[in-house]
């Protein structure tokens, strides 16, 4: 009871920060994110420079040289064919990124149109819109893909929209729960009875609102993406070669693992360390933009 | 409680529809019919097969007859092996891939609950953050790694466990059981652990408390049954997750199971096997989350009044 109730100084009242800047302090503070966000932009910056800085070319094979262990020349080593898979893993980079990042488009677009949709519009609209996302909810996805790419044969743009098709679910449900809290909120009312049009309710009200649960969701779909698109390219059902991802690479590992083991060891390890930082990111996001959700 | 359940089902019969309908649509606008092959087929054998599997028919009209056929529990012959029908190969693969997904099941619920538990007793000790962080290495590290790795270092390095088979030699079950469930062991400790710490916050933990009752009596008679309905929903979801986590498993540790099978299928454009395939895990799906809906209701008194308030 006898807790002092500590009053903060009056030039920290001064300064006033906008939530944003608020939300990055917070992020800045936690390592995990920040590690993860490093090593991300790292990562990406690598991929698209790879045609200019990759040591070897994509296509460069050594049949002398073989599978050799990691060395002075080849980082990583090299695969059967004598090729240098540092080479290979950032080029695989680029392939496993871009599937990441256009599918969680794909599903960015549809789930939030569907979701604000249904928020805003509510009733029987409402109903009916989420009915149908639960109906789907309970569709075998990872099924459905591999069927999609049986029927139309496997090819990156099918992956784009395939896995962005699947992943929109979660995101719409997030939307509208937003949308449909804020829409009640006295700010908007207040906003409505002041006479402004629907569109700028939207753009300057239920956008920057909703805006926060999407980026944190976002940076969460991305890593699901990338291991649904390995997992396929594992099974040998998304990327064909020559082209490879990382999943193909590990799938190519696996089967020479007993005797080349860092084919397996190293794209699965970029592969584990890019899904954590993305991970650790998104949690991290989630609690600097939204400090009451719980975390699980 | 007997009425929610006739309404789940009721429910799930017109996402099963659906399922067969764009899954049926989607196979037969695939390019090329499923019989093209690389060598030429004859004209005279091509009409035969039309004939036999009814390809002239209106597309409408082959749809029902499907129907028909797959209400009845018949999925047709197997266009790739057509001395199997797909209901042989389904029986054929499906203990395995069950078996499977049990032995899995049971590895994560009992690692994931015990750490989960243990983490939520001690917050922010070393018996939180270990088993915490070894969840987040589970969640992250994809089956495909994780297996092979097991494998590696278990059936090769150490030759501990055997590297492939299912029920062939003593221990060829645990790898595969082990990789295909430490993702949902994983969830299941980060889940439950948020359950439990939910729960012991409550008035009613604190009482129990006060009343001097032991650890081990709140946690298992009070806490435990709160604290666990989150992991309950989650099941539903995390059975279709290792369905298909076992087409990576039983690829890895070659198990003649449903999910090697389908990928197969999906290599020799089997049509009528992956057609059959489909709404056969379309259907067990849809059945998992019908039981894990159940048992949630039946765990949460609370539900279960609204329900039948509601009739």
């Amino acid at each position: 009871m006898s807790e002092v109730i500590k009053i903060p100084e009056l030039s920290q009242l001064e300064k006033g920060r906008s939530l944003t800047q608020d939300a990055l302090a917070r992020l800045r503070k936690n390592r995990m994110a920040m590690l993860g966000l490093y090593f991300l932009l790292a990562l990406i910056v690598i991929a698209l420079l790879t045609p200019w800085i990759a040591p070897y070319s994509y296509e460069e094979q050594n049949l002398e040289l073989g599978a050799s262990p990691p060395s002075a020349q080849h980082w990583l080593g090299t695969d059967i064919l004598g090729r240098d898979q540092l080479t290979r893993i950032m080029y695989g980079s680029r392939i496993s990124l871009a599937v990441g990042f256009i599918a969680t488009a794909v599903a960015l677009t549809i789930g939030v149109l569907w979701g604000a949709i249904a928020g805003f519009v509510g009733g029987r609209t409402d109903a009916v819109m989420m009915r149908i996302v639960d109906a789907l909810y309970a569709l075998p996805f990872t099924i459905f893909i591999i069927l999609l790419t049986v029927v139309f044969g496997s090819s990156l743009l099918l992956l784009f929209l395939a896995i962005g098709a699947v992943e929109w679910l979660t995101m719409a449900r997030i939307v509208r729960g937003q949308v449909l809290a804020i829409k009640r909120q006295e700010f908007v009312e207040a906003a409505i009875s002041m006479g402004l049009s629907p569109a700028r309710i939207v753009s300057r009200h239920l956008i920057p609102n909703v805006l926060g649960p999407v980026i944190v969701y976002t940076t969460l779909t991305i890593p699901s993406v990338i291991l649904l698109e390995s997992f396929l390219s594992f099974l040998g059902l998304g990327i064909q070669p020559p082209a490879s991802s990382w999943g193909s690479l590990i799938a190519s590992g696996v089967e020479v693992m007993e005797e080349y083991v860092w084919l397996l060891f190293f794209p699965g390890l970029i592969l584990t360390i890019t899904l954590f930082s993305l991970n650790f990111l998104g949690d991290g996001l989630r609690d600097a933009l939204d400090p009451r959700a719980s975390r699980d | 409680m007997f009425m929610f359940i006739v309404r789940r089902v009721l429910q799930a019969i017109p996402v099963l529809f659906m399922v067969s309908l764009v899954t049926f649509i989607m196979i037969r606008s695939a390019p090329g019919g499923p019989f093209d092959e690389d060598r030429a087929v004859p004209p005279e054998v091509i009409k035969n097969l039309n004939e036999r599997y009814h390809l002239d028919d209106p597309l409408w009209k082959q749809f029902l007859d499907y129907i028909a056929n797959v209400v009845q529990g018949d999925l047709g012959p197997s266009f790739k092996y057509p001395s199997h029908t797909v209901n042989d190969l389904i029986a054929a693969g499906l203990p395995a891939t069950l078996e499977l997904s049990f032995y899995a099941l049971i590895f994560a619920l009992v690692t994931g609950l015990t750490a989960g538990i243990i983490a939520s007793l001690k917050t922010n000790s070393m018996q939180d953050y270990i088993p915490m962080s070894a969840a987040m290495v589970g969640i992250c590290m994809p089956t495909f790694v994780l297996g092979p790795i097991l494998l590696l270092v278990f059936g090769i390095w150490l030759d501990w466990l055997p590297v492939a088979g299912w029920g062939e030699i003593p221990g060829d079950k645990i790898l595969p059981s082990i990789t295909l469930g430490s993702v949902y062991a994983a969830y299941i400790a980060r889940i439950s652990r948020g359950g439990m710490l939910d729960i012991l916050s409550q008035d009613y933990i604190r009482t129990a408390r006060a009343k001097g009752l032991s650890t081990s009596r709140i946690v298992f008679v009070h806490a435990l049954r709160g604290g666990i309905t989150p992991v309950i929903s989650f099941l539903g979801p995390a059975i279709a997750g290792l369905l298909a986590g076992s087409f990576v498993v039983e690829s890895i540790f070659q198990i003649p199971g449903l999910g090697r099978f389908y990928v197969t299928a999906a290599f020799n454009r089997d049509y009528t096997m992956i057609l059959g395939c489909t709404i056969f895990f379309a259907f067990l799906i849809i059945l998992f989350n019908l039981l894990a809906d159940i048992v949630l209701v039946w765990l949460n008194p609370k539900l279960r009044q609204e329900l039948e308030a509601r009739g």
